[in-house]
């Protein structure tokens, strides 16, 4: 057990979180669903309101000064994305609504183009729905086949069997940097490097690790890489896709309208140079902004600083989880791993489990969290997850733990 | 915790249907049999349906088994139904889904023959629940109005509110 510091960084960023004061049931909200979704700082907030307050106005399309701060603001906030991530031109950086957009986007635009019968898709057994059904979809209409890798004992990306899978015929691997479900975090340098060995791209889908972790994806050395704004202190409504510049270059668009073209006749057009050439139509403006601002916020506090805070309150959520014996665990049990616990509780059903909880205020995820394949694999219908930001607290974790220890009590004079 | 709120949700009643099923398994014959899931969780119920008729030449449901996976609400709902149900009408069990479903809207309570099934009333405080307590009652509708000659897929539950 480490020794909490006096002043932890949930004691500092705390009050920024206006909903984090709100009461559940007549007891103070326990936000445990993170992975679903982040909470907003006031800086977020604020910023969404400003934009409709001041300088409400369309981007790119007129001369006018409203125009032209909204232009600003919105491509500004682009450049902030691109740093943030380290990625050298702030045109690889696409908007999105969501991952599941920037997905479908690689999958339609570059997967139903280039894929042909024979090449082969390799995934893994832990993706997210968003990032098995696309490649489904690609698979169906090219006769690509997706190939899947599997889990050591320790529940975590099994290297040996990814590398047994992968042949002159692998075209992409499209892989979870952390798994929403497991927590572990993948071996990605190390995935593409024996990818790119065989001529295959990698799409990473970073949904739970921008949120917590620096990332440089420069170092990472992928192609692609996908995140959600609203797991990250953004608004819904807005995510991105990285990727090589050249690589978007080839790509052929994926919607067609306004704000993707560079010259339009009765019968064609040209299309405009990147990142444009993928945003057709309005976009989210006010929430593509409010990512900047979610992301200055993140890098007020430091990536680092986030990610070594959560280590923190992982190894204690664990330590406390791990004693009770009714719970069973999933995912990797120590090393580098999110900020998040699936487990099961005995003859106690997540969804009963989670119903229990609400009534002390706690929000946790129970179901498949859109893993389905992967509860499969673990031979589960279903678990409860709680999952973990860098605003909740050690006492926070001590109150789940016993109203955990409470509902186990509830349900424990029915089994006995 | 507020143990109130939880014991009107989980009766009694209710956990020792969860806990020990009367009716689980599969009938004998299957006259009809059906699929139900929730996808946003992941459960699901096979309902079997063994027919017969009675003395008025009705249709009659002889008895209902389920097998599958859920929550308490889920697999204490189906059993109470099953209880319910064995030697009622096809048209009678038509109607109660109808009536259980109005049960969960607050607009429906079941008379004497029918009482235990009320014990389901505290599911309608709360609303992301209902569709596991309504989950087997819509299996049982699908098994009851197929054409059971057809090959069945399963019934979803995601549309109900
Ligand atoms: C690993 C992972 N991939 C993809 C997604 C999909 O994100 P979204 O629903 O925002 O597109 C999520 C979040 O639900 C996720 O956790």
């Amino acid at each position: 057990m480490t020794i909490a510091p006096s002043c932890s960084l949930a004691d500092l960023c705390r009050a920024d979180f206006p909903i984090l004061a709100r009461q559940v049931h007549d007891r103070p909200l326990i936000y445990f669903d993170n992975a679903a979704t982040s909470q907003k700082p006031l800086a977020v907030l604020n910023t969404l309101e400003d934009y409709y307050r001041r300088y409400n106005a369309n981007v790119h399309r007129g001369v006018h000064t409203l125009s032209a701060e909204a232009t600003t603001a919105y491509e500004g906030a682009r450049e902030k994305v691109a740093r943030f991530v380290n990625a050298t031109h702030s045109e690889e950086i696409i908007y999105t609504r969501n991952a599941s957009e920037a997905i479908n986007l690689v999958a339609y635009s570059w997967g139903m183009n280039t894929l042909r019968e024979g090449d082969e898709i390799i995934l893994t057994v832990m993706e997210h729905h968003s990032n098995l059904i696309p490649w489904q979809f690609v698979a169906q209409k090219t006769g690509a086949r997706l190939k899947f890798v599997e889990l050591t004992p320790e529940q975590t990306f099994d290297l040996n069997h990814y590398e047994s899978l992968l042949s002159d015929r692998t075209r992409l691997v499209a892989v979870a940097h952390v798994s929403n479900t497991l927590g572990c975090l993948n071996p990605i340098p190390e995935i593409v490097r024996l990818a790119h060995a065989k001529g295959a791209w990698v799409l990473v889908d970073a949904c739970q690790s921008v949120p917590h972790l620096p990332i440089d994806v420069q170092q990472l050395g992928c192609d692609w890489l996908v995140a959600s704004g609203h797991k990250m202190c953004a608004p819904t409504g807005i995510g991105f896709l990285w990727g090589r510049g050249e690589l978007l270059r080839q790509m052929p668009p994926f919607l067609g309208g306004g704000e993707m073209i560079a010259d339009v006749f009765l019968d064609h057009a040209t299309y405009a140079d990147i990142p444009h050439k993928f945003e057709a139509g309005t976009p989210a403006i006010a929430e593509a902004i409010a990512l900047g601002a979610a992301v200055d916020y993140l890098s007020q506090w430091g990536m680092e600083r986030i990610h070594a805070y959560e280590q923190e309150l992982t190894a204690y959520l664990f330590e406390r989880l791990q004693a009770l014996p009714e719970v069973t665990v999933y995912g990797p049990k120590s090393g580098d791993r999110a900020a998040l616990a699936s487990f099961t509780v005995g003859e106690v059903h997540p969804h009963d489990l989670s119903t229990i909880l609400d009534q002390s205020g706690i929000a946790i995820r129970a179901g498949h969290h859109c893993t389905q394949p992967l509860h499969r694999h673990l031979g589960v219908q279903s678990t409860a997850r709680a999952s973990l930001y860098f605003y909740n607290t050690r006492a926070e974790i001590d109150q789940f733990i016993a109203a955990l220890g409470e509902a186990i009590a509830f349900f424990s004079d029915v089994f006995a | 915790m507020s143990l109130d709120n939880l014991r009107t949700l989980y009766q009694q009643v209710i956990l020792e249907h969860y806990k020990k099923p009367r009716h689980r398994g599969r009938t004998q014959p299957v006259d009809r049999q059906q699929r139900g899931h929730n996808p946003s969780c992941g459960d699901t119920i096979d309902l079997t349906v063994a027919l017969g008729t009675n003395e008025q030449g009705e249709t009659i449901i002889q008895d209902i088994q389920f097998e599958g996976e859920g929550c308490a609400i889920a697999m204490a709902s189906a059993d109470l139904m099953a209880d319910a149900l064995r030697g009622q009408p096809v048209s009678r069990a038509l109607q109660m889904v109808e009536q259980f479903q109005a049960m969960m809207k607050g607009q429906f309570e079941f008379p004497r023959e029918f009482r235990k099934l009320n014990v389901m009333q505290g599911v309608a405080q709360f609303p992301v629940r209902i569709k596991c307590a309504t989950l087997t009652w819509h299996t049982l509708r699908a098994a009851l109005q197929q054409d059971p000659t057809s090959v069945n897929g399963f019934v979803s539950n995601e549309e109900e509110e």
